[in-house]
Formats: C-alpha cells, structure tokens, sequence
C-alpha cells in the first residue's frame, strides 16, 4: 500500500481568497514555512473576479494579481489548489490537517497553460466565472489570471473524444488521474474560508431566480469587468443596452423569513460603486438604488455615498415588495415608499441587481473543533480584545470567515491572524519547520 | 500522458457513460444552435433579438453563444443598432 504523503509546515492557511494570501504573506516574510489549501483551482477568492473596488475605484485584478503572484513565487510559501480539508484536528502539540488533492486530469508538472486543449473541446458549458453569461470548454483554465495557469477536465461534461490528448503538446492530458490525499502538519493555523452569496432562488417575491434580467451583485460586477462575458455592460435576456437600471438593497440580509438578521455591510457600498460604474459605462442610464438605509460606514464612505448622489443616482427609501416578468424582457418591481405617504407603487427597469447577502462558505462541524456563532460565521472567542482567536488552540481566522467585511477590514484582520500566529510559533517550544 | 491504452480508455468510458452520452446529446444540440447562428450571420452583422427572430431561436441563448464564439475567437462585435450591437462571423476566423 502507497504510503501517505506527509509534508511538515510552521503555519497552515485554509482558503486562498485576500485575507489567506495576506495572512500567508505576512508570516513567510517573518520566515515561517506557510502551505495555503484552497478548494478552487485558482487562488484570489472573490476579489480577483470583481471589477473595481470602494471606495478607492481601484482595479481589482490590477491590485490582486500581485499579491496572487508574490504568495505564488515565495520561497516560504507552497499552494495546494483544487484541495478539499478533510479533518483539521490537534494532537501532541501539532495540527494535522488531511486533505485530498482533486484530480485535474491534467498533470500539473507537464501543463503550460497555452490552452490548445481548451480551444479543440467540442463541448461548451455555462461558465460560472462569468455569472453563466458565458461559455467555456469541458477543458479549461478558469480564467486569463489565475494562478496556477492549469488545465483541468470538467468530467461531468466531457465526452471523453480524446481531442485535448491529442492537441497537447506537453502530453500533459491524464484522463486516468485518481484523487490523491496527503497530510499536512503544522503548528498554527489560519482560516480565511470566506463567503457566498445567499442564494438567487430563496425569495419567492424576487421571482425565485427565474427572471433573466433580476441578476445578483457578483453577475453585476463580472458585467462591469473589462474581461467580462459581453466586454461591456448589456442585459443578458436579449443583448439590450440598459437604459434603466435598478438595485434592491438588503435582498438576502436583514431578513429573519431567510434566517438571515443580520446586515452584511459591504451591499451599500458595493451598490454604490456598481451604480457609479455604470453611470461612467452607460452615461444615458437612469440608475436607482431602493434602500431601507444606507450603511456607509467606512473612512471616507460617506463621501463615497454623497458623491453618487451628486452623479444623479436615483437613491429611493422603499421596501420592494415583489418583482416580476414585465413586457419586451423588462423586470416589473412593487415598492412600498418609505417616504412620503407611503404609497404602493409600480416601476419599471431594463435590468435590476439583488444586492444580495454575504453567509460563510464553509461549515467547519465535522471538520475540525472550532466553533461557529449564531450567524453561521467562525466564532471569535474574544471579539473585542482579539478578534482572530477561535475556539481551538494556535488556530485563528480572518476576514469573512469571521463575519461578513470589506477588503480594508479584512486585510486588517489578515494581518492580526498572521501577527497572532507569529506571536503562537514563537511562543510554541518546537522549532520552525525544516 | 502518452498514447492511452486502448483497454484502459474503453473501460473508462464504460464507467463514465452516463457522463459522456450527456456531453455527447448536449454537443449535438450545440453544433445545431452554432451552426444556426453562424448561418444567419455569415453575410450581415445582425444584432442577437434578429438572430433569434430569423432563426427561431431564443434570445438569451443566442447571446450566450454569441459571447462564446467571441470569447473564441469566430465572431466580432460591429456596430451599434438603436439599444443593441450587432455581430458577425469573423472572416478571419
Ligand atoms: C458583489 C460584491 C462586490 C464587492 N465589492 C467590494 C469592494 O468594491 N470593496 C471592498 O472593500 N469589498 C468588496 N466586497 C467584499 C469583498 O469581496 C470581501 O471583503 C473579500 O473578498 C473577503 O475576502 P476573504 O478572503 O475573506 O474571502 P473570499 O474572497 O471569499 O475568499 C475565501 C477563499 O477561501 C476558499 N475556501 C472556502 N472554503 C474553503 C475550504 N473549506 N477549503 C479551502 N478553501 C476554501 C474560497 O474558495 C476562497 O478562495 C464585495 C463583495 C461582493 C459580494
Ligand atoms: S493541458 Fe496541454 S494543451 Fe491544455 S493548457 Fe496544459 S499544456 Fe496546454
Ligand atoms: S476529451 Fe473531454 S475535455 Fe478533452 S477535448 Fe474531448 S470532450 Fe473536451
């Protein structure tokens, strides 16, 4: 029996997103051997795919590419894409975490990334990466800047015609590739699992998912980015040029029917920039933002707020009640005016964006003893004093894991884990990692 | 991965069937819709509710495979027509 693979570190980083390639960063530039596990196959989590970012208007990818890049070309730090944690448990002073390795079917020593496979695939399939307003290939590499630059098959949808085999020129295809699981040991530990969107289907009032121009903040912010599935900003029912465009606040938060109470701070903000974006896409648009309040809470956020009011967004105090299929693809919205008299009324828009809520990616029951909060989010055993610190001994956790923050806070916070696991290794009696 | 050996390959398709007769159904679909798209845009840039008008087809699929052959190089974006751009096959593809 093929003996498991067992591989040593000082600082374990789970989740690959901003605050893990921070946390990452900043313990190997302290010298300490970091192995960074993440699930997808590339690393740069949720940043990476959106377009612009508040309130400094930055280019996503243009800030996020470097640092995916330096934790990539650290000597200190090794990544494990495409990796699914098993168990994360302590014993004899030591985490042991057991992961498996997913098969690509693509042999990650021989690929090149230049994507022939890719481009002779006869199969086309929904392209996630885009919002699904896209295709890709049954083989694919997830997108022009992730790293790794691999390959991988998509076995649910490939018809095993061997024309990737045949094509590659490094002979990397390996349609035989097994799941592979090895061990990771280490002594502290970072979790920076990150968030998803509360689902497009939960609210049978927004139409279930089903209306094709109701899309969701993050189909919004691949639509704004410059590689986006259209490279520009048109609806996805018919191609139209929207000249209206609505945004519904607290779509998946502050909603106890969704078991959801509490506010995810960053939809106001992250509406906002969205609306000042497409004013500066499509200069003609009417955009209108419905909202309870808005919550702009940051340094320099208010502004922020003022500044698109002064661009003529359209910023509406009402609670939508319902929307529906209207006619030529249109999205019908009832709101109910929180100004005013109150009055029921009917609107409108080309297109509309549910700014949809933030709820933890993963569920670590099962998995490894750390504890989760009412709110689903990893438990913080002294939020006030030391926010970072789980339930579990040397094991820490950062950004929205935690709860749900903006890249500011999180980044913060990425920093205190790692400053926090520093302090761990240095005060732990065994030495660093060879 | 060298040649693949012919037994292995055909035991690998046995246990991924219910895979494969999926991918290979939705391929004849999608040969059919691209094949209908190219059609109607080979001569003249047409914008996507034209497309699916003239071919039958529906709009939002139309655009979803517009996009691809884009993104893949066969087809280009021209010019605008009142709200929406219009398409064409690439010559050069
Ligand atoms: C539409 C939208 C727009 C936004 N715009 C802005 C903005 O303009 N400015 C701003 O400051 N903030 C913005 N945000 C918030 C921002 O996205 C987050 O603050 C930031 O991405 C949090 O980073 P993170 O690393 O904590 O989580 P994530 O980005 O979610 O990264 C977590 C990573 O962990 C991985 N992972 C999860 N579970 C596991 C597991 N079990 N094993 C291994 N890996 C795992 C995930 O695959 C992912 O790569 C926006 C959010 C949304 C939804
Ligand atoms: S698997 Fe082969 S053809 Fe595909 S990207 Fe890698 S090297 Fe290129
Ligand atoms: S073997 Fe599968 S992944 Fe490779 S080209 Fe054929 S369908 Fe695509």
């Amino acid at each position: 029996m093929k003996e498991t693979l067992r591989l040593q570190y000082d600082a374990l980083v789970i989740g690959g997103g901003i605050a893990g390639l921070q946390s990452a960063l900043d313990l190997a530039d302290q010298d300490f051997k970091v192995a960074v596990i993440e699930k997808d196959a590339t690393i740069g989590g949720k940043m990476i795919r959106l377009s612009k970012v508040f309130p400094t208007l930055d280019c996503a990818s243009c800030i996020t590419t470097p640092k995916m890049a330096a934790a990539a070309h650290h000597d200190n730090i090794d990544l494990f894409t495409y990796c699914e944690v098993n168990s994360l448990d302590r014993s004899q002073g030591r985490l042991k975490a057991s992961i498996t390795q997913k098969p690509r079917y693509v042999d990650p020593d021989k690929c090149i990334g230049c994507r022939q496979c890719e481009y002779q695939c006869p199969v086309y399939v929904p392209d996630q990466e885009q919002g699904g307003f896209n295709l890709r290939k049954a083989v694919y590499i997830p997108f022009s800047n992730a790293i790794p630059q691999l390959a991988l098959i998509d076995v649910e949808h490939c018809a095993l015609c061997g024309k990737c085999a045949k094509v590659c020129p490094t002979e990397a295809i390996d349609y035989f590739q097994q799941p592979e699981d090895f061990v990771i040991e280490a002594k502290t530990a970072v979790l920076a699992t990150g968030f998803k969107l509360t689902p497009m289907d939960q609210k049978k009032e927004y139409g279930q998912g089903q209306i094709p121009n109701v899309i969701s903040s993050l189909q919004m912010e691949r639509l704004l980015a410059p590689h986006g599935p259209y490279q520009r900003v048109i609806r996805p029912s018919d191609g139209k040029e929207p000249d209206s465009i609505a945004y519904v606040q607290c779509a998946g938060s502050r909603d106890l029917s969704l078991g959801i109470s509490y506010c995810s701070r960053v939809c106001c903000m992250y509406a906002i920039k969205q609306a000042m974006l497409l004013s500066g896409a499509l200069p003609l648009a009417d955009i209108t933002i419905y909202y309870m309040d808005i919550r702009a809470f940051g340094k320099g956020y208010e502004q922020f707020f003022q500044n698109a009011k002064a661009m003529g967004i359209e910023f509406v105090k009402a609670k939508v009640g319902r929307i529906e299929q209207g006619e030529n693809h249109n999205v019908l919205l009832r709101i109910e005016e929180q100004e005013g008299d109150g009055r029921v009324v009917r609107r409108e828009h080309d297109l509309v964006v549910l700014s949809l809520g933030m709820v933890p990616d993963w569920n670590p029951a099962g998995i490894c003893p750390v504890g989760t909060g009412d709110d689903a989010f990893i438990k913080c055993v002294r939020p006030k004093l030391a926010p970072t610190l789980t339930e579990m001994e040397g094991v820490f956790v950062a950004g929205v894991a935690a709860g749900p923050k903006d890249i500011v806070d999180t980044i913060a916070e990425a920093g205190a884990a790692a400053m926090e696991a520093s302090n761990y290794l240095n005060s732990s009696a065994s030495g660093r990692a060879a | 991965m060298g040649k693949p050996d012919k037994e292995a390959m055909k035991a690998l398709r046995k246990q991924r069937k219910a895979y494969i007769d999926r991918a290979q159904q939705e391929m004849k679909k999608q040969r059919k819709l691209i094949k209908a798209i190219k059609e109607q845009i080979k001569d003249e840039p047409k914008t996507v509710p034209r497309i699916a008008s003239e071919a039958k087809l529906q709009a939002d699929q139309v655009l979803l495979y517009v996009a691809a052959l884009r993104k893949y190089g066969q087809v280009v974006e021209v010019d605008k027509d009142g709200d929406y751009f219009t398409y064409k096959l690439d010559a050069e593809a």
